[in-house]
Formats: structure tokens, C-alpha cells, sequence
């Protein structure tokens, strides 16, 4: 039994200090070159910087009229009302498909899994969109995020929801309950573990979203969070220390979520994504 | 108890009417558009000139190889790493809370922000992974410079920043299983080799087949870190289809690239629809 | 029996379209229009704001400018300012990303009716790629366009129609050299392409870099094929026409593979880690002297005195040395173009703005910022003294000689988009002259393609 702990021991010395160099080290790179000045930084080593320059940090909300205070609200806001968008309407179409049995189902679960692979049509959805009059819109932005992210959505809830013994349903049917306070009050509440997985993984995705905001969303007032890196990155203001110092800005937001839902995700993926 | 009745389909209808209408349209429409010369405004229709020009595009057999080489590559180091990781973190050391967490950290950056950075460490001169190598006395590398080398520094790369994905849906399987299994094993002396051989793996196989088709179908699309880290370079060495796609995009060769995204499209259902069916396959039985 | 599958499933999605679009209208619109009625709110109310801060000096007018993050704008912020002081015209500038990036977005934005009043972007192949009578206001009946040089017109002008203003200097692609190396070597400017090599060669031989290769952004890998243009045009002077209607190739014209094999020669004299260098790093590396020669475009010399200062009298310019002793020459870039939105409402505005950038006035600000990196494309506004020695004596030659030329992409609008990528094998060794020359073939049939140039 001793032997056993030992060895446990010996597994958390190796654990801490493996994830330490693969994981942790390149973290620390950019922090300590986002403190450094413009040509110490350029040298791309991972010392501590001569003269700490927190005023890196400052520099970038200040640079281009505070653009990232603006790119911050619309990816906030983008990245909100997207997720939420799928919360309501994913765990609606998973809890159909994964009680239903029929011929539907089957063709829909081809057009998810499709959904999964084919690469959004980016000119027809932008001529799409100037049809609809949401071109550029924080609101076609929206729909557009929520579109992509829908089939592995589903695709989570619908795992989960197959888990759910279905008597209770039956009973609450036989009781006269209608079809939407049944989802609404028996289904739904027993959906938080794997919501909190849907909220981590589409928000990280939404929120980090680069190819997508460039194209759907143009213009300086709508940008997003990750079109500001392009200030940092021209061939002449190329400067890796206000660069690193936005990329860390722009993790921070995500770095707080992963904590507030941490101990939920592993819940989450334990249906909805292993029973998919 | 009539299934259909209770289970209404209007409840489809909300996620159905977004992804209809900003995807499949689009998806349709383009299937159009592909036949044509086209410059957004104007169209000429010409068949399929769109496909046979993709076709002799130069670089398109470089990148059909690369594609598969990178979507088996990370998938395959996915799976294989995923599970190690999450074997070792359901084990009883103390700080697997923690260990997880930094495991997902990776996660979290987004792509172009991990490419910038990787590209920064993997400088031929300057870069930390040569430093660290001239210090041990091994001869440095032109990560993304060599062409023989520098799609597998991107694949790296991805590895590193995809794993704490496999490593949750892994750690979910494991725990699912039931612990009973475990402590018969242990009474009829079964080693924790045996244990995994036997149990684990047999039993997180949903786990791993989500895995499998998740990193296969991400790894056929994925093209901003390969972007992000070499632009399709050294000349066309790191090139995949969905960066050729991309560059005749940028181009304006909206007629060729939407053909180029069609012709994508196939070759990832070709490959991951009898994926998925033999996975559901082995999974029943 | 696949392709019934495929075909049912298709018609699968089709009917799921038409079916799911029939039914929304009625019921499950409620959530995504509680979304509609907040973003529409939150938008008019932005701009209500905007609208306000106008209304209140009513002179006062904003103009957008789209422009590529990696064009200095260092001028252009003095001319702005002066602006801002004398027109009432405030500036507000957008960043968009460079290279094939920048050139998507413009188009995309272009095509979807939503470009800022004022677009700076390349003149030359590039502009006529995007369909300028559609989008940009036509300038040629303005008195004031009459003091655009003749050259820079050409330029951007298409059908007779002129479209651009100049945003900088002009420039050349041509070699910078270290003048403390040869010097410390002893060496001689070159006058023929052995020559050249024959200096490469001793710099290689003193243990240094004889060619710096900047290939990380791979834009730069190809200033030396590109920079070769003069030499072709001496050789076939009908090279760019016959090259646009097809009739000749770069694989199968003795003067445009002579191109590609001089790249391909230069393979050998690159610094080792050339394909991560970046020309960030370039500007540095030639600023302290430590490469031997450079094949760049001149606008360089700008970044490098931003960052050095005086060092930049350390560089002298060559143009890229052909076969004759006696006829070395310039390829000249005419500079980015300042264009006007014709889909703007502020029109006035935005000629106001274009006639005051280029008046003496305005040029004077401009130089009192940066210095040029070539003559300015203006009719009688001289260099001033100042100009780097690059500029004033080794560029200015050429012109005063008459031995320049534009470079092909403002003679034609055929330019492959994967000229970098394949500029960048051939330099790095990996694919040899005709390889390289015979793909650049390939790459510009697709251009002209879509031009909808009739090549056989």
C-alpha cells in the first residue's frame, strides 16, 4: 500500500512538471514579452525583461481610439446572445431527435453530421445576408455564429438527453402536461451539466472566432475582439511585446469563464459527448 | 405511447430555420456559383471549367497529401494522447484538478494567437525550442523553414492546443464507467495494465469514436493555424486544400474557389461518413 | 446507387429549406427577432450619437479611409492633421490586414457596397482587378488632376478614366547594398549580372550574408523576379502586351525566363535562416550593416530611417543588373493610390481631400514627416535636399538617364496571386527556373480567366 503512494507521489511530481514545460512555458513567453520594450521583445527570448513595461498593457486599449474597448463590447455581445441562441434552440432540437424514431430524424442527423464538415460558402452567405438586410449587423453575426456551431450542438444535447430515463415524461404526459411545460420544467432543468459544456466550448470558439467577424462583420466600429491583433502586426508596427500584451487581454475573458464552469464540463461531456 | 405525438417537430424548427437559412442556402447556392466565372457582381456560366481548372491546380496533389497527413496525424496523436492523459488524470494523484485544467488551458487562445506564438518559439535563430536544444548539444532545427519538417511543427502545434478537447470527452467515458468492473478486476488480480486493456478502453470505445470523428473532420477543415504558422509555405509545402480554396478566394476567383470548397466537401464525406458508419459498427457489437 | 443516396439526401436538404423557411414565419420567430429589435436599436442609437457630434460645428465633416496596417502612415498622418486644420476634414482611418488578406477584404467590401469614403490600395494590376469604374470616382475632369505625373496616371487609369491619387513617393524594386561592406571588401557597385554574383560570391567567401532572404512574409521573395522587369523590357519590348494577350510565356521567352534563373541563381547566397526572417527583421539587419545586399523595394529605406535614423545613409541602391554593361536600369512601382468611394454621399468631401493631398502645401507636410523613397508622382515639386543619399543620388540617376521602367503589374492586369509562393520555392532551391516559370504560367492563366482574356 505504501509503495502505491509513493508512486502517486512520483505521478504528481512527473504531472506538474511535464504540464509545466508543454503547457505552461509557452504562457510565460508571452507574458514576459509582452512587458518587454519593442526591440527586447523582438528578440524573442523568454528572460525577464530589463525594465518591466506594464504600461504595454494600457498602450494597447489606448492604440487606434481604444478600439478594444469597442471590439471587446461586440464580442461580448456577439458571443452572449449566439450562445445563448443555442442554448434554447439546440437543447429543443436534441431532445427531439433523440426521442424520436423515424425516417426525420435519420436524414436530420446526416445534415448535422454534413453540417459538421462542409466549410461555410463565405460570397453566397454575404449576398445572402445583403438580401436580408443583416449584412454588418451585430444581429447577422449572431445567426451567422450560431449557424456553424448548431450541428455539434445538437449533437452534445442530444447525447445528453438520450441518457434521461423517459418516465418521467410518460408520466408528466399521462398527467395532461403540454408538450413545451414538459420540456420546460422536467426536461431542461436536468440539462445544466451538459449547458455548461455548450457555453465553454461555443463560447471559446465564438469569441476566438478570426476568419468569420473579418469577412460577416466589417468596419471599424464592429470590431472584434481578434481583428485587433491586426494593430499589432503590420510590417511596420510590428511589435511582438503590444501583441503578446492583446493576446493575453483577449484570453482573459475566456480564462474567467473556463473557471466559473470548470468542475461542470466533465459532467456535460460525460453523456453528451461519449453516448453521441 | 405514439412518439410522434409527444415529441412535437415544431421543436426543431428554430435550430432548423437558422442553420437552413445562414448554411444550407448558402451551401446550395454555391453549388451554383461553382459553374461560373464570377466576380460578385457579374457571373458567366461555364460548366465545369471551375473543376477541371482546380483539378490542374500544381500544388492540389501536395495539399490532398497534406490534408490526409494532417487530419490522420492529429487525429490519431489525439486519441492516443487524449487517452493517456485522462487515464493518468482519473488516477488517484492529488493534483489531477489542477493538472486538468492546465491540460484545457491551450484551449482557451485563440488559434491566430497560438500560431503567432508557436511561429515566435519555433524561430530557427532566435526561438526557444532551438535555445533549449543548442544548450543540450543537439544541432537546431528549421521548424517551419524545412519543408520536410515544418507541416509536422504545425501538427505539433495543433496537437498541443486540441488535446485537452480529447482529454475532457475521455475523462467524461471513464468516469462513466462503472467502478464495480474495477474492483472485480482487482479481486480476480488483474494488474492496472490489464485493467486498462480490459475496461477502460473497451468501455470509453463512445468516447473515443466522438473523439476520433471530431479531431478527423476538424483536422480535414483546419487551415488558420497552418495560416497562421507558414501561409501554405515554404513555397507550397504546408499548402492543404482548404488554404488553396482560400488563396483563390482572396484572389477573386470566387467561380474556382466555391468549386474548390465543393470538391472539399467530397473529399472529407468520402473519408469520414464510412468512418463514422464503421465506428457505429464496432461500437454495437 | 451513391449517387442516388447523394442525390436523395440533397433533395432532403432542399425540402428541409423550403419546408423550415414556409413554417418559421408563423411560430418559432420569437427569439431570433427579440435579437433583431436589440442589435436594431443598439445601431441607430450609435449613430444617433455620431450624428450629433457633427451637427454641432457644421463645417466640420468626417471622412473614412480603408487602409492596408502595413502601409507607413507616417506622411499621410502630417497631410491628415494639416487637413483636419485647413478643410475641416477629419480622417478616420480603418485598419484592414495586408497581402492576399487585404485584397479579399477590399473586394469583398467593395462587392457588398460597403467601402469607406476613401480607399487606399495598390494602383496598377491590382486596381484594375477590382473593377474600378464600378466603385471609384473618376477624377480626370478635375483641373487639379492635371498635376498628376504622366507615368502615375498610366497607372490608374483604365479606359481613360483616372481614378487615384498618389499616397507616397514612387519607388523602385531594385538591390540595396551595404556601401561599409563593399567598402571594407572592396568592391564595385555592379554593371552586369555576373558581375553581381562575382561580389556575392567574395562577401559569401568573407563568412557573410552576400543576399539577405526575408521569405516569412513571402510578398518580398518576389521583388527580385519582379525587379527584373527592366531588363526583360530591354531585351523584348513587347513583353508586357504580347504577355497579356497571351502570345508569350515566362517559360518559353529567353528574356522572362532569364528572370526566374537569376532567382534561381541567388539561391545559394542566402542567410540560412531566410525563411524566417522577416522584412521587419530585414530593415534591421541592413540598418546594421550585417547583409551584403538586399533585393527590396526602396519604400524600405523609409522604415529603416524611422527605426535608425541616419543609417540609412549606410545603403546605397542598384538596379537589378542585366546582361549589357551599358544599359542597367530601373523597375519603378508607381506608390499606393488614395481612392474615392463613388458609392459615398460625401463626393464633394472627398475631391476637397484628394485635390488638397496633392498641393504643395500638402506635399511639404508630407516631406516634412518622411522622406521619399523615390521622386513624388506630382508635376514640378522637386525632392528636397534632405531625401536619403539612396534617393538623391543613386535612384535619381536612373530617371535623369531615362533608364526606367514600371514594373509589369502596371502594364498589365495579368499578375498570378501565387507569384510570392512561387518566387519563394525558386529562391529557397527547391524548384528550379523553368519549374518555377513554367508555374507562374499556370497561376496567371487563372488570372486571366477571370479577366475573361481569351488565352489559348
Amino acid at each position: 500500500m505504501k509503495k502505491k503512494k509513493y508512486l502517486y507521489l512520483l505521478g504528481d511530481i512527473v504531472g506538474i512538471a511535464a504540464a509545466f514545460f508543454i503547457f505552461i512555458v509557452p504562457f510565460i513567453f508571452m507574458f514576459m514579452n509582452s512587458i518587454k520594450g519593442r526591440r527586447e521583445a523582438n528578440l524573442l527570448s523568454i528572460g525577464f525583461p530589463d525594465q518591466a513595461l506594464f504600461e504595454n498593457y494600457l498602450e494597447v486599449f489606448k492604440s487606434n481610439n481604444y478600439v478594444v474597448l469597442t471590439a471587446f463590447k461586440n464580442s461580448f455581445i456577439i458571443t452572449s446572445c449566439a450562445v445563448l441562441l443555442l442554448i434554447i434552440t439546440c437543447s429543443m432540437a436534441g431532445y427531439i431527435l433523440a426521442r424520436r424514431r423515424d425516417k426525420m430524424v435519420g436524414s436530420l442527423n446526416f445534415i448535422i453530421l454534413s453540417g459538421l464538415m462542409v466549410p461555410p460558402a463565405i460570397m453566397p452567405t454575404i449576398w445572402l445576408m445583403q438580401g436580408l438586410h443583416i449584412y454588418k449587423t451585430l444581429f447577422g453575426m449572431v445567426m451567422i455564429e450560431a449557424a456553424l456551431q448548431i450541428p455539434f450542438t445538437i449533437m452534445l444535447y442530444r447525447g445528453f438527453i438520450a441518457t434521461i430515463p423517459v418516465e418521467m415524461e410518460e408520466a408528466g404526459y399521462i398527467d395532461g402536461c403540454t408538450k413545451i411545460k414538459l420540456f420546460t420544467t422536467i426536461i431542461f432543468p436536468l440539462l445544466k451539466p451538459v449547458t455548461a459544456t455548450v457555453v465553454i466550448l461555443n463560447a471559446v470558439t465564438i469569441f476566438n472566432d478570426f476568419t468569420n467577424p473579418l469577412y460577416f462583420l466589417p468596419g471599424a466600429k464592429n470590431a472584434t475582439v481578434q481583428l485587433t491583433l491586426y494593430n499589432f502586426m503590420g510590417q511596420y508596427s510590428s511589435s511582438y511585446n503590444l501583441l503578446f500584451a492583446d493576446v493575453i487581454i483577449i484570453t482573459v475573458p475566456m480564462l474567467i469563464l473556463f473557471i466559473i464552469l470548470n468542475k461542470k464540463i466533465v459532467d456535460g461531456m460525460v453523456a453528451g459527448a461519449v453516448k453521441g | 405511447m405514439d412518439n410522434k405525438k409527444m415529441y412535437s417537430g415544431w421543436f426543431l424548427v428554430p435550430a432548423l430555420t437558422i442553420f437552413t437559412l445562414f448554411f444550407i442556402v448558402p451551401m446550395v447556392v454555391s453549388l451554383f456559383f461553382s459553374m461560373t466565372v464570377w466576380n460578385f457582381t457579374d457571373f458567366k456560366f461555364v460548366g465545369l471549367d471551375n473543376f477541371k481548372m482546380f483539378f490542374t491546380e500544381k500544388s492540389l496533389n501536395i495539399s490532398i497529401k497534406n490534408t490526409l497527413i494532417y487530419a490522420v496525424l492529429t487525429c490519431g496523436l489525439k486519441v492516443v494522447l487524449g487517452i493517456l492523459i485522462a487515464v493518468f488524470l482519473t488516477s488517484a494523484i492529488k493534483t489531477k484538478n489542477i493538472l486538468r485544467s492546465i491540460v484545457f488551458f491551450p484551449n482557451l487562445v485563440s488559434t491566430i494567437a497560438v500560431g503567432i506564438t508557436f511561429s515566435a518559439l519555433m524561430h530557427p535563430s532566435k526561438g526557444l525550442f532551438n535555445k533549449v536544444l543548442e544548450n543540450i548539444g543537439v544541432p537546431a532545427i528549421d521548424w517551419l523553414g524545412n519543408i520536410q519538417i515544418a507541416l509536422f511543427s504545425v501538427v505539433g502545434t495543433d496537437v498541443w492546443k486540441g488535446v485537452g478537447v480529447a482529454t475532457v470527452i475521455y475523462i467524461a467515458g471513464i468516469q462513466s464507467i462503472d467502478k464495480t468492473f474495477y474492483e472485480a478486476a482487482s479481486i480476480d488480480g488483474a494488474n492496472s495494465w490489464k485493467q486498462f486493456l480490459n475496461i477502460t478502453l473497451p468501455l470509453c470505445r463512445p468516447a473515443m469514436n466522438s473523439v476520433i470523428i471530431l479531431a478527423f473532420i476538424g483536422g480535414m477543415r483546419t487551415f488558420d493555424l497552418i495560416w497562421a504558422m507558414t501561409g501554405g509555405g515554404p513555397g507550397f509545402a504546408t499548402d492543404v486544400v482548404a488554404s488553396i480554396v482560400y488563396k483563390q478566394y482572396a484572389a477573386g476567383f470566387y467561380g474556382l474557389s466555391t468549386a474548390g470548397n465543393v470538391v472539399m466537401f467530397i473529399l472529407i464525406a468520402v473519408f469520414a461518413f464510412p468512418l463514422q458508419r464503421y465506428l457505429l459498427s464496432k461500437e454495437v457489437n | 446507387m451513391k449517387l442516388n443516396k447523394l442525390l436523395a439526401s440533397v433533395l432532403v436538404i432542399i425540402l428541409a429549406a423550403g419546408g423550415a423557411v414556409g413554417c418559421s414565419s408563423k411560430s418559432d420567430a420569437a427569439d431570433p427577432s427579440a435579437e433583431t429589435s436589440s442589435a436594431a436599436e443598439a445601431a441607430p442609437a450609435a449613430s444617433n450619437e455620431e450624428a450629433a457630434d457633427k451637427k454641432t460645428e457644421p463645417k466640420e465633416t468626417t471622412l473614412s479611409l480603408l487602409i492596408d496596417g502595413d502601409v507607413s502612415r507616417a506622411g499621410f498622418d502630417a497631410v491628415a492633421a494639416l487637413a483636419k486644420e485647413k478643410l475641416g476634414i477629419t480622417v478616420e482611418v480603418e485598419i484592414r490586414p495586408g497581402g492576399a488578406d487585404g485584397d479579399n477584404v477590399v473586394k469583398t467590401r467593395l462587392a457588398s457596397g460597403d467601402m469607406a469614403d476613401l480607399c487606399a490600395y495598390n494602383s496598377g494590376s491590382l486596381l484594375a482587378a477590382l473593377n474600378p469604374s464600378e466603385y471609384f470616382i473618376d477624377i480626370s475632369k478635375e483641373d487639379w488632376a492635371s498635376r498628376l505625373d504622366d507615368t502615375f496616371v498610366s497607372a490608374v487609369a483604365i479606359n481613360g478614366a483616372t481614378y487615384g491619387i498618389p499616397m507616397a513617393s514612387a519607388q523602385a524594386g531594385a538591390i540595396l547594398y551595404s556601401k561599409s561592406m563593399y567598402k571594407e571588401l572592396g568592391l564595385t557597385v555592379p554593371k552586369t549580372w555576373d558581375e553581381f554574383i562575382a561580389n556575392c560570391d567574395a562577401i559569401k567567401a568573407a563568412g557573410k550574408t552576400a543576399i539577405l532572404g526575408t521569405f516569412a512574409d513571402s510578398w518580398t521573395a518576389q521583388v527580385l523576379y519582379l525587379g527584373d522587369h527592366y531588363n526583360v523590357a530591354a531585351k523584348d519590348p513587347n513583353f508586357a502586351k504580347d504577355f497579356e494577350a497571351g502570345k508569350t510565356k515566362y517559360a518559353s521567352s529567353e528574356a522572362g525566363l532569364n528572370s526566374w534563373k537569376r532567382l534561381a541563381a541567388t539561391s545559394a547566397y542566402y542567410n540560412k535562416d531566410s525563411l524566417a526572417t522577416t522584412y521587419d527583421d530585414g530593415c534591421d539587419i541592413m540598418a546594421n550593416g550585417e547583409a551584403g545586399h538586399w533585393a527590396m523595394l526602396t519604400q524600405s529605406l523609409s522604415n529603416i530611417y524611422e527605426l535608425y535614423g541616419d543609417k540609412v545613409n549606410d545603403i546605397g541602391v542598384f538596379g537589378i543588373p542585366g546582361d549589357d554593361p551599358n544599359n542597367q536600369g530601373l523597375t519603378v512601382w508607381m506608390p499606393t493610390a488614395i481612392y474615392g468611394n463613388k458609392n459615398s454621399d460625401k463626393t464633394e468631401d472627398i475631391l476637397r481631400f484628394m485635390e488638397f493631398y496633392i498641393s504643395d502645401e500638402a506635399l511639404n507636410a508630407y516631406a516634412g514627416a518622411v522622406l521619399p523613397d523615390g521622386p513624388y508622382c506630382v508635376k514640378g515639386y522637386e525632392l528636397p535636399d534632405t531625401a536619403y543619399d539612396a534617393v538623391k543620388n543613386d535612384m535619381q540617376a536612373y530617371f535623369d538617364a531615362g533608364k526606367t521602367v514600371t514594373a509589369l503589374e502596371f502594364q498589365t492586369p495579368v499578375k498570378g496571386p501565387n507569384c510570392p509562393a512561387i518566387s519563394q520555392e525558386c529562391a529557397a532551391g527547391l524548384t528550379s527556373a523553368e519549374e518555377a516559370a513554367a508555374a507562374y504560367d499556370a497561376d496567371c492563366l487563372k488570372q486571366a480567366v477571370q479577366l475573361g482574356l481569351d488565352w489559348k
